[in-house]
C-alpha cells in the first residue's frame, strides 16, 4: 500500500503545500526561528566547552627529583611515568634548563642569582594528563616512585577549576535539554495548527473508508518537508552568521580559541536537520491521529 | 441489512441519546428517520457507520457487529456505507471531479476505475458539466448533489443522509428526493433523517419516529 501509492502521497503532500502556501510559509518561518535559537545555543555551548577544555589542559603535574638521581634512574622514572595510561605528555626539565628558565623569567632582575654559587633548582618532569579529573590520583601514584622529592599540581586551583567547569557543563546540558524539549513542543504545535486547518479533509477521508495510514502518509511527508526545509534554512543562516561572527571576534581578540573546524560544526548541522525532520514527521503523525477517530 | 437489539447510547455528560432501540432494516429499504432536534437521529446514524459505539446492546451492519469491530477494520465497514451530511463536508479547494475522485483514491481504486465511476455518478446527479468547477461556485442543491455523488461513487450498500433537503427550496428538495429514490431502486438501502413533512408525506415510505431517544412509531408508508 505504501509503495503502491507513494507517488500519490507525494503529489498530495506537495499539492497541499501549494494550496495552503501562506500557512506552510508561516510554519516554515516559525520553525526556522526556533531551530535558529537552538543552533545559536549549540554554537555557544561548543565554544564554551572548547574554552573549558583549554583551561583544563593548562593543569599539569610537576615532579621534582632528588639531586643525586642518575641518568639511568631518570630514564627509568620517565618510562614508569609514561606507562601510566592517563598521562599525555611527559617532559623532562634538567637542573640546567630549570636555571635557564628562571633566568629568562627574571629578565632584568637576573642579577639576584649571582649571589648563589650552586644551582639550587631540582630537575623535574612536567606532566600533562589526558583527563584533568584524574590529576590527583596520578600525582599520588607518582609520589610513590623512588627518587621523587616532591609532586606538585596546584591542588586547590585544580579542584576549584574542575568544580567550575563541572557546574558550567551541567548547566549547559540542562539548558540545552530544556531548549530542545521546548523546540519540540513548539514545532509540533505549529504542525498541529496546519493539520487542524485541514481537519475536514481528514474527517471526510476517514468517513469514505480510507485507512489510517492512507490519510497519514501525505501529512507525514508534508511535516517532514516542513521540518526539513526549516532546518536546512536555519543551518545555512547559522553557518553564515557564525563565520561572520568568528571573524569579527578574532579581529578583536586574536587568540581566543573558537571552534572553526567544519568537522566539529558538521555534526551540529546534522543534529539540527535531524531534529527538524523528526519533529516534523512525528508531530504530523500524532496530530492527524487526533482527527482520525470520527 | 441493519439490526439493532436493545441499543442504548449515553454520552459522557449523562445525556441518554438513545434508549432501548430495536429495529430491523432490510436490504433495499427506504427509511425516513423523523423526530424533533435532539431526539437521537444523528446518534442513530453515527452508530451505523461506527462513528460511535453503543453503550449497551448490539448493532449489526451487514453481518458485522460494530461494537466488536477492531479499529483497523472500520475503514472497510465504511466502504459499504455512503454518508451525506447536512453541512455537505465538501473540500472547497478542490474541483467537483476531485471531490469525488479523492474518496475513490482513498479506498484504492485505480485511475481507470476512478475516471469511469466519477463520470457515471456525475451523469446520475446531473453535474457532468460542472466537473471542473469548485464547490463554492455551485448552488446549494448542486452542492448537495455533489455530496450524494461522492457518497454513492463506490456503490455502497447503505446510504445515510442527514437532512439532505434541510436548506433547500421545495423544488430542489424534490429533485434531490427523486435522485435518492432512483438510487434506492438500484438496490441501495437508504436511511434519511429529515424534518421535511411535505416530502415525507408525499413519499409514502417507512417512517421511524424518534423522541427523546426512543422509537415512538415505526410505520410502513407512514407520514410525518
Amino acid at each position: 500500500m505504501i509503495f503502491e501509492n507513494t507517488g500519490f502521497y507525494f503529489r498530495e503532500a506537495l499539492l497541499s503545500f501549494r494550496r495552503s502556501a501562506l500557512m506552510s510559509m508561516a510554519a516554515i518561518l516559525s520553525t526556522t526561528t526556533i531551530l535558529l535559537i537552538v543552533g545559536i545555543f549549540l554554537l555557544i555551548s561548543v565554544n564554551l566547552n572548547l574554552f573549558l577544555e583549554n583551561l583544563e589542559s593548562q593543569l599539569e603535574i610537576v615532579v621534582y627529583l632528588e639531586d643525586d638521581i642518575s641518568q639511568a634512574e631518570i630514564n627509568n622514572l620517565k618510562s614508569n611515568i609514561t606507562s601510566i595510561d592517563e598521562t599525555k605528555e611527559v617532559k623532562f626539565v634538567s637542573k640546567e634548563e630549570a636555571y635557564q628558565n628562571l633566568l629568562k623569567n627574571l629578565g632584568e632582575q637576573k642579577d639576584i642569582l649571582s649571589a648563589i654559587e650552586v644551582n639550587p633548582l631540582p630537575a623535574s618532569f612536567e606532566i600533562q594528563v589526558k583527563d584533568p579529573k584524574m590529576i590527583e590520583q596520578i600525582a599520588n601514584q607518582i609520589t610513590k616512585f623512588k627518587k621523587v622529592e616532591e609532586v606538585e599540581y596546584g591542588r586547590e586551583t585544580a579542584e576549584r577549576l574542575l568544580n567550575f567547569t563541572y557546574i558550567f557543563r551541567r548547566a549547559g546540558i540542562l539548558v540545552l535539554t530544556l531548549l530542545v524539549f521546548a523546540s519540540i513542543l513548539i514545532i509540533s504545535n505549529i504542525i498541529k495548527i496546519t493539520v487542524y486547518a485541514r481537519r475536514n479533509e481528514i474527517e471526510i477521508m476517514s468517513l469514505v473508508g480510507a485507512t489510517a495510514w492512507f490519510v497519514k502518509w501525505p501529512f507525514i511527508i508534508e511535516g517532514f518537508l516542513q521540518g526539513f526545509i526549516s532546518s536546512v534554512l536555519s543551518t545555512i543562516i547559522l553557518y553564515n552568521f557564525y563565520f561572520f561572527a568568528v571573524n569579527k571576534v578574532h579581529q578583536a581578540i586574536p587568540f581566543l580559541p573558537l571552534v572553526v573546524d567544519n568537522v566539529d560544526l558538521l555534526p551540529m548541522g546534522i543534529a539540527i536537520v535531524l531534529l527538524g525532520s523528526f519533529v516534523g514527521i512525528l508531530g504530523s503523525m500524532f496530530s492527524v491521529g487526533k482527527y482520525l477517530n470520527v | 441489512m441493519i439490526r439493532m437489539f436493545h441499543v442504548y447510547k449515553n454520552y459522557p455528560n449523562k445525556i441518554q441519546a438513545l434508549r432501548d432501540i430495536n429495529i430491523h432494516i432490510k436490504k433495499g429499504e427506504f427509511i425516513f428517520l423523523v423526530g424533533p432536534t435532539g431526539a437521537g437521529k444523528s446518534t442513530f446514524l453515527k452508530l451505523i457507520y461506527r462513528g460511535i459505539v453503543p453503550s449497551k446492546g448490539q448493532v449489526i451492519v451487514d453481518g458485522i457487529n460494530i461494537a466488536r469491530l477492531k479499529t483497523g477494520y472500520i475503514p472497510y465497514l465504511r466502504r459499504n456505507i455512503g454518508i451525506v451530511f447536512q453541512d455537505f463536508k465538501l473540500l472547497y479547494d478542490r474541483t467537483v471531479y476531485e471531490n469525488i475522485s479523492f474518496g475513490l483514491k482513498a479506498i484504492g481504486a485505480t485511475n481507470f476505475e476512478i475516471r469511469q465511476q466519477v463520470k457515471k455518478v456525475l451523469n446520475l446527479v446531473g453535474l457532468e458539466n460542472k466537473r471542473k468547477t469548485k464547490p463554492h461556485l455551485l448552488s446549494g442543491g448542486e452542492q448537495q448533489k455533489l455530496c450524494i455523488a461522492r457518497a454513492i461513487a463506490n456503490e455502497p450498500l447503505i446510504l445515510l443522509t442527514d437532512e439532505p433537503t434541510g436548506n433547500l427550496d421545495p423544488y430542489t428538495s424534490w429533485e434531490i428526493m427523486k435522485l435518492l429514490f432512483h438510487i434506492n431502486i438500484r438496490g441501495t438501502t437508504i436511511i434519511m433523517a429529515s424534518h421535511d413533512k411535505l416530502m415525507i408525506d408525499k413519499a409514502k415510505k417507512r417512517v421511524v419516529r424518534l423522541e427523546r431517544g426512543r422509537i415512538m412509531e415505526d410505520t410502513e408508508r407512514g407520514t410525518y
